[in-house]
């Protein structure tokens, strides 16, 4: 199988602060890769040393089986880029930011630039000073979607963009996807992830914790339920996949494997369910349910072999 | 609720946190006004330490109209107190002004556009508090001015009361400018125009009161800065002026409060228009982009230059009047042609230091874009690190040439309509061209530190220009040994049309420029990018 990213290893200090901290990433040709961790994991000081910004301390780095630091423009003609915190020249309109870009990238289809812009509901001709963070993550995903691109590299690309615009960007996702494209998107956000992508690779403290397929991911996902029911309920603690169970005063919380849900809900549903609230869980309460506050050393699971395929 | 809130609510709290913020960045300013009065302090009473020497350096400068459009009015020279005021008193009130117009946008302004200011005004904070006690640090950082310069004079041996007022004269000065700065931030929503408008504004002073020393009239009195040097210190020991420059900033500072009070959180008063739905062939490379980053500081610049280089051609005319009208210089200056010679040659180099100004604002805007982050989406982009870096030290190096050329041209064309010699253009056009690789030299010195110490390469590069103004200006009223100035690529020019054109230093210039932007360059290639 092509291997258009390949990380392994990799370090990276700012001073005393170790950012990343041997650092594990394989990104196939063709597949939509999850790249997820909490705030200052080391998601976007890994996305700049695989651009080129920033030069690796230690450990190999492959990008479309070139050096990403002495490669650089070559390598930047193939990929298009959303950063995480886009900034973009006051003075300058959206769409004229949009053109710069694209031209830099490599050129952008006209006809896909304007479909672009009318389904985000983008106004080309506002300078960049008057845009809100929503809409100047906009001018990036414009120009990044609109161009034709081996592999597009998008850094919480939706971090600013509300529900419908969110719901238009994981089109455009399955599109690049149709096409054969590969994406790398780096997350906070486990849904997003879920719903995108082929792959994921869990970072924490600048290294990678877990890598694998969604469904062998699975099991990470806990959904967090508290119902109120008109009788009390019984028999749940027996049930397979349901985690952390606490009941008070006609109200029960507990925490349900993914795949469990069903029959869980199921169960309930006898017992006259008055209200019920389910939140998927945060990234953050991943880790902190699955790693808590121990060292990651004895938590990681590593598999170079595959890593390094 | 415990106490009334009103507009001015959490100024006292804003205003110390301005002052810590700026802990640093004051004391520096503070200390440059009252270092440059002391260091002229002791070069002046060691250089006329004499009443003869101190005769023949009143009837020099008395009638020497360079010196005079830069200085300020030729009064007490009769002491060696009023000499040192005369010869300093300029340019600590423009670093007291520059100093100002920082402060103030940077609490003002700068703080609004970053969005700072929203996150303040959400708090316990009235509408006017961020704005006065952004007025209020810059005020403060005035009157320490004015303190450290006064006691600066005193300790260096000059009488007390004059010392003082010449403080507070410059002091005053500052406050005018940061008034005036808190009304254009008001105007305008960046803090890229609100710096352009008030330069414009100083420089416009300036001009003014130059032209109103040479030519001994009222123009003086229509400038900030001349009212700071109507005290005369040392001599008439005038304080009333002063009353101008503090009734200007009351004024100044209530009608910038009026403005905020019309105008959105954000927005300046003028609301911005929408712009070109696409981007125009010329924008789409690294170039286009940074000439079009660019283009308004370039044009300021330039219109300003040319503006200067008029005044200065114009100013010609009185080196000869003042010239005739001064029987007792004869008797230490040659005659009346090359009197004007040499004062042409210290415009070029002004001018020069200003064309160098510039080159170091445009290589800077390469580090400012660096740290806004508006760097990362080109580099990974098809651009390479030499290409991005290339296209900012193109424009400051073309840009600057273009500047330098610019006045000096219009300077030359004023004195060749005004004698009517057609030669003269070409003859003094070389000599501010002569000063263009030294203006790359300076630039190239922005570039290498921009490559190799990104993060201090702001404030390293401003201190080089600092460097060079200082030696350039005062090379000869300091006392200073002779290395200190030869470390100034200005030094190295030839200072056409006193001295002859000589190609070699020019090559050496040229060559300096070019191996410190291959450092720049090759560092860049091999650093970071630094963002923030």
């Amino acid at each position: 199988m092509d291997t258009t990213i390949s990380v392994s290893g990799l370090v990276k200090t700012f001073g005393a602060t170790r950012a990343l901290d041997g650092l594990d990433l394989e990104v196939r040709s063709g597949e939509v890769h999850g790249f997820l961790g909490p705030n200052g994991a080391g998601k976007s000081t890994t996305i700049r040393v695989l651009l080129g910004l920033l030069r690796a301390d230690a450990g190999t780095v492959r990008l479309f089986d070139g050096d990403p630091w002495a490669d650089a423009v070559a390598l930047h003609r193939r990929l298009a880029y959303v950063p995480g915190d886009v900034t973009l020249w006051p003075g300058i309109t959206g769409g004229e930011a949009i053109d710069l870009l694209g031209r830099l990238q490599g050129g952008l289809d006209p006809a896909r630039r304007a479909a672009l812009l009318e389904r985000f509901d983008l106004d080309p001709r506002k300078r960049a000073r008057t845009y809100s963070k929503g809409n100047r993550q906009k001018v990036a995903l414009v120009a990044a979607l609109a161009s034709d691109a081996e592999l597009y590299v998008l850094d919480e690309p939706t971090s600013g963009l509300d529900p419908l615009m969110e719901a238009l960007f994981q089109d455009e996702v399955r599109r690049l996807r149709s096409e054969g494209r590969t994406v790398l998107l780096s997350s906070h956000i486990l849904a997003e992830a879920e719903a995108l992508c082929d792959r994921v690779s869990i970072i924490r403290h600048g290294r990678t914790v877990q890598s694998g397929s969604l469904s062998e991911l699975r099991h990470l996902t806990r959904t967090s339920v508290a119902v109120e029911t008109v009788r009390p309920v019984t028999g749940l603690a027996g049930l397979p996949g349901v985690h952390d169970l606490r009941s008070d005063e006609g109200r029960v919380r507990f925490d349900v494997d993914s795949d469990a849900l069903d029959a869980v809900v199921r169960r309930l549903s006898g017992f006259g369910i008055r209200s019920l609230t389910s939140a998927p869980p945060t990234l953050e309460e991943l880790f902190l349910r699955h790693y808590g506050q121990e060292p990651v050393e004895d938590r990681l699971v590593r598999t170079p072999e595959e890593v390094r395929s | 609720m415990s106490a009334p809130h009103t507009s001015l609510t959490g100024t006292g709290t804003l205003l110390r946190f301005a002052l810590r913020r700026d802990r640093l960045r004051l004391p520096i300013w503070v200390a440059a006004g009252a270092l440059l009065v002391a260091t002229q302090s002791v070069s002046s009473q060691a250089l006329y330490d004499s009443p003869a020497d101190l005769a023949a350096y009143e009837a020099s400068v008395g009638s020497n109209a360079a010196t005079i459009a830069l200085a300020g009015p030729p009064v007490g020279l009769d002491t060696v107190a009023g000499a040192v005021a005369f010869e300093i008193s300029a340019f600590v009130v423009l670093v007291a002004a520059l100093m100002a117009v920082f402060t103030t946008s940077r609490h003002s302004r700068a703080d609004e556009e970053a969005g700072r200011t929203e996150l303040v005004r959400a708090t316990r904070v009235g509408r006017h508090a961020p704005l006065l006690a952004a007025v209020l640090t810059a005020a403060i950082a005035c009157v320490a001015t004015a303190v450290a310069i006064g006691a600066a004079a005193t300790a260096t041996g000059l009488p007390a009361g004059g010392s003082f007022l010449l403080g507070a004269s410059v002091g005053a000065a500052g406050l005018v400018f940061t008034a005036l700065t808190a009304v254009v931030a008001q105007v305008t929503g960046s803090t890229r125009a609100t710096h352009g408008i008030v330069g414009a504004g100083l420089a416009v002073a300036f001009v003014l009161r130059a032209v109103g020393d040479v030519e001994g009239n009222r123009l003086v009195w229509t400038s900030p800065i001349g009212w700071a040097q109507a005290t005369h210190p040392y001599s008439d020991d005038r304080w009333w002026p002063l009353l101008l420059c503090l009734a200007a900033t009351a004024a100044l500072t209530g009608l910038a409060v009026a403005l905020l009070d019309r105008r959105d959180l954000g927005a300046g008063l003028v609301a911005p228009r929408p712009g070109p739905p696409a981007a125009a062939r010329a924008l789409l490379s690294p170039l286009g982009l940074a000439l079009r980053l660019q283009r308004g500081a370039l044009a300021g610049w330039t219109i300003g230059l040319v503006l200067l280089g008029l005044v200065y051609g114009g100013l010609a005319e009185s080196v000869e009047t003042l010239f005739a009208d001064n029987p007792e210089a004869r008797a230490f200056l040659p005659d009346a042609a090359s009197l004007v010679d040499a004062y042409l040659a210290t415009t070029s180099a002004t001018t020069a230091l200003l064309a160098a100004a510039y080159a170091v604002s445009a290589v800077l805007r390469a580090r400012g874009e660096e740290a806004a982050g508006r760097a990362e989406p080109l580099l990974a982009a098809a651009v390479s690190r030499p290409a991005w870096l290339g296209s900012h030290a193109t424009v400051a190096l073309l840009g600057s040439a273009v500047v330098l050329l610019a006045s000096g041209a219009t300077t030359a064309a004023v004195r060749a309509a005004a004698t009517g010699d057609g030669a003269e253009f070409g003859r003094l056009l070389a000599a501010t061209a002569a000063y263009v690789p030294a203006v790359w030299v300076v630039a190239g010195v922005a570039l290498a530190l921009f490559g190799l110490l990104p993060r201090a390469a702001t404030a390293t590069a401003w201190a080089a220009v600092a460097y060079v103004a200082v030696t350039t200006l005062f090379a000869e009223s300091f006392d200073w040994p002779a290395w200190v100035d030869d470390l100034s690529p200005l030094a190295w020019t030839p200072t056409v049309p006193v001295e002859e054109w000589q190609a070699a230093p020019l090559a050496v210039l040229i060559a300096v420029a070019a191996g410190l932007l291959a450092l720049g360059l090759g560092g860049f290639r091999r650093r970071d990018l630094l963002t923030g």
